[in-house]
């Protein structure tokens, strides 16, 4: 998975398509700014979330911050290596550090998320 | 309002620190990271910026006299080179300050304070019949902490003597000709000493240990993880408005020989015992109690989270609580209100390999 091919939200997450199914994770900025990465409570397989509703938590050393789901959609899988090495998150948000996977996502919820320029943007802004 | 800057402040941009504003001030968070700054600093050593605390002088036995009665310790009675943990306490008994002092004399005590009410604190001490001389202005203060301290120090020139130096204690010393104070004392659980330079040595001596290679910058972050695996409370987020020394479990620190203000409120309380008291916590995995997080015992509300971070020397989430006394003892399970989180009362320090009370010479 790379920057370029995934989506983001204003909250950082990045979803992005991988064998059929929707993978997610934090954003680079995101994981920048939580610090090292202590804890993931990650989300139960099979639970039905809606956009926007907080699915997971990111513990760093500095704070507690939740992760929301991009799209309404089904839970499917979650990268349980973060149990042992939360750490990923911060070495590779972008592969290894992937939180959870989505499927029967709202495709155009899905579309309408910023693309990688967009979101460079959106950053310059805050 | 604009943040202020201590004179180290380029010292520390230069090192790559991430500035945040703690109490008007802009300090470092963090350098590489806080989690190897807090390794770092367990293992070899770290110098951290705290000239943002406050300092004063107290002179004349008489004058400590004074300033022991706004207190709950007694420092007529300090022998000379002995650092002292105290409280400065408002009328109703309640902690303004939590402080060090230190006599580097028979005529003179050194008091080290915090940054967050030290306006208060200052007109405390200066304008009441302590006179005590607020030398805030004039200070640089480094902490360097770990347990390759004292061989940096000596690697940086300063006086051989300070080897002589045991955990708590103190002195002036020279170094190029400038007087300047070191104790032997921080806030982290390692062997490290604090600094006390006057401002124009100030940034030569940062860069001076920085250049060592056993040694790195450490920001506030560090020293946040590091005290509370400590059980170290920090004032104005252990120490709420209100706490008196009984609840910041600082009983060993009341002389009660002594006649302080706000005793007598402090006595009945004593005999009342209806108090809750800041106590360790820990849990059983990576996960970290948080701040404001109510906790339960036997479905009843017993406490409040007040610090929580992931101890990385522990491996666990550790923290401390306000917690009522009957629960307040280590081994007793608590739970997180509204989360499946599980807390152990844990005694302090949490994190027991700590080498500040190490024989060095």
């Amino acid at each position: 998975m790379y920057p370029e091919d995934v989506r983001y939200t204003e909250n950082h997450e990045w979803i992005g398509e991988e064998d059929g199914l929707y993978v997610v994770g934090i954003s680079e900025y995101a994981q920048e700014q939580l610090g090292d990465v202590t804890y993931v409570e990650l989300p139960e397989i099979g639970r039905h979330v809606r956009q926007k509703e907080p699915v997971a938590q990111v513990e760093s050393v500095k704070a507690a911050e939740d992760i929301y789901a991009p799209v309404t959609g089904v839970i499917v899988e979650v990268n349980e290596a973060l149990e042992g090495e939360p750490e990923l998150i911060n070495l590779d948000p972008y592969g290894r550090g992937w939180c959870f996977k989505m499927d029967d996502i709202d495709t155009a919820q899905y579309r309408r998320l910023m693309n990688r320029e967009a979101y460079e943007k959106y950053l310059k802004s805050l | 309002m604009e943040l202020k800057r201590t004179p180290l402040f380029e010292c520390c941009e230069k090192s790559g620190g991430r500035f945040v504003d703690f109490h008007g001030w802009y300090l470092p968070v963090q350098f590489e990271g806080i989690i190897s700054e807090h390794l770092h600093v367990r293992s070899h050593a770290g110098i951290f910026d705290c000239s943002h605390m406050g300092e004063f002088l107290i002179h004349g036995q008489d004058k400590m006299a004074h300033f022991s009665y706004l207190t709950c310790g007694d420092f007529t009675s300090l022998p000379v080179g002995k650092c002292r943990y105290t409280a400065l306490l408002n009328r109703d008994s309640s902690i303004l300050d939590d402080c060090v002092g230190i006599k580097l004399n028979e005529e003179t005590l050194f008091v080290i304070t915090n940054a967050g009410p030290l306006e208060q604190v200052s007109s405390l001490l200066c304008d009441s019949s302590v006179q005590a001389e607020d030398i805030t202005q004039q200070l640089v203060k480094i902490d360097i902490q770990g347990p390759k301290s004292l061989d940096v120090l000596l690697d940086s020139n300063f006086n051989p003597q300070i080897k002589g130096l045991k955990y708590w204690t103190g002195g002036t010393f020279e170094y190029k000709g400038e007087k300047i104070i070191i104790t032997r004392a921080g806030y982290t659980g390692e062997l490290g000493y604090e600094l006390y330079l006057p401002i124009s040595i100030g940034p030569d001596i940062w860069d001076k240990l920085l250049s060592h290679p056993e040694v790195k910058p450490c920001g506030l972050g560090a020293r946040d993880t590091l005290r509370t695996e400590m059980g170290y409370p920090l004032n104005g987020q252990d120490i709420l408005p209100g706490s008196t020394p009984l609840m910041a479990s600082m009983d060993r620190f009341i002389d009660w020989e002594h006649d302080f203000v706000g005793k007598d409120l402090l006595l009945q309380q004593k005999d009342r015992g209806d108090y809750r008291i800041l106590t360790g916590i820990k849990t059983n995995t990576r996960q970290a109690p948080r701040r404001n997080q109510k906790l339960m015992f036997q479905d009843h509300e017993i406490g409040e989270v007040t610090s929580g971070t992931y101890g990385p020397s522990v491996g666990v989430g550790v923290g401390l609580a306000m917690l009522d006394k009957r629960v307040a003892n280590p081994g007793t399970v608590l739970q997180v209100a509204e989360r499946s989180l599980q807390i152990e009362v844990s005694s302090i320090p949490i994190y027991q390999n700590g080498t500040a009370r190490k024989k060095v010479s």
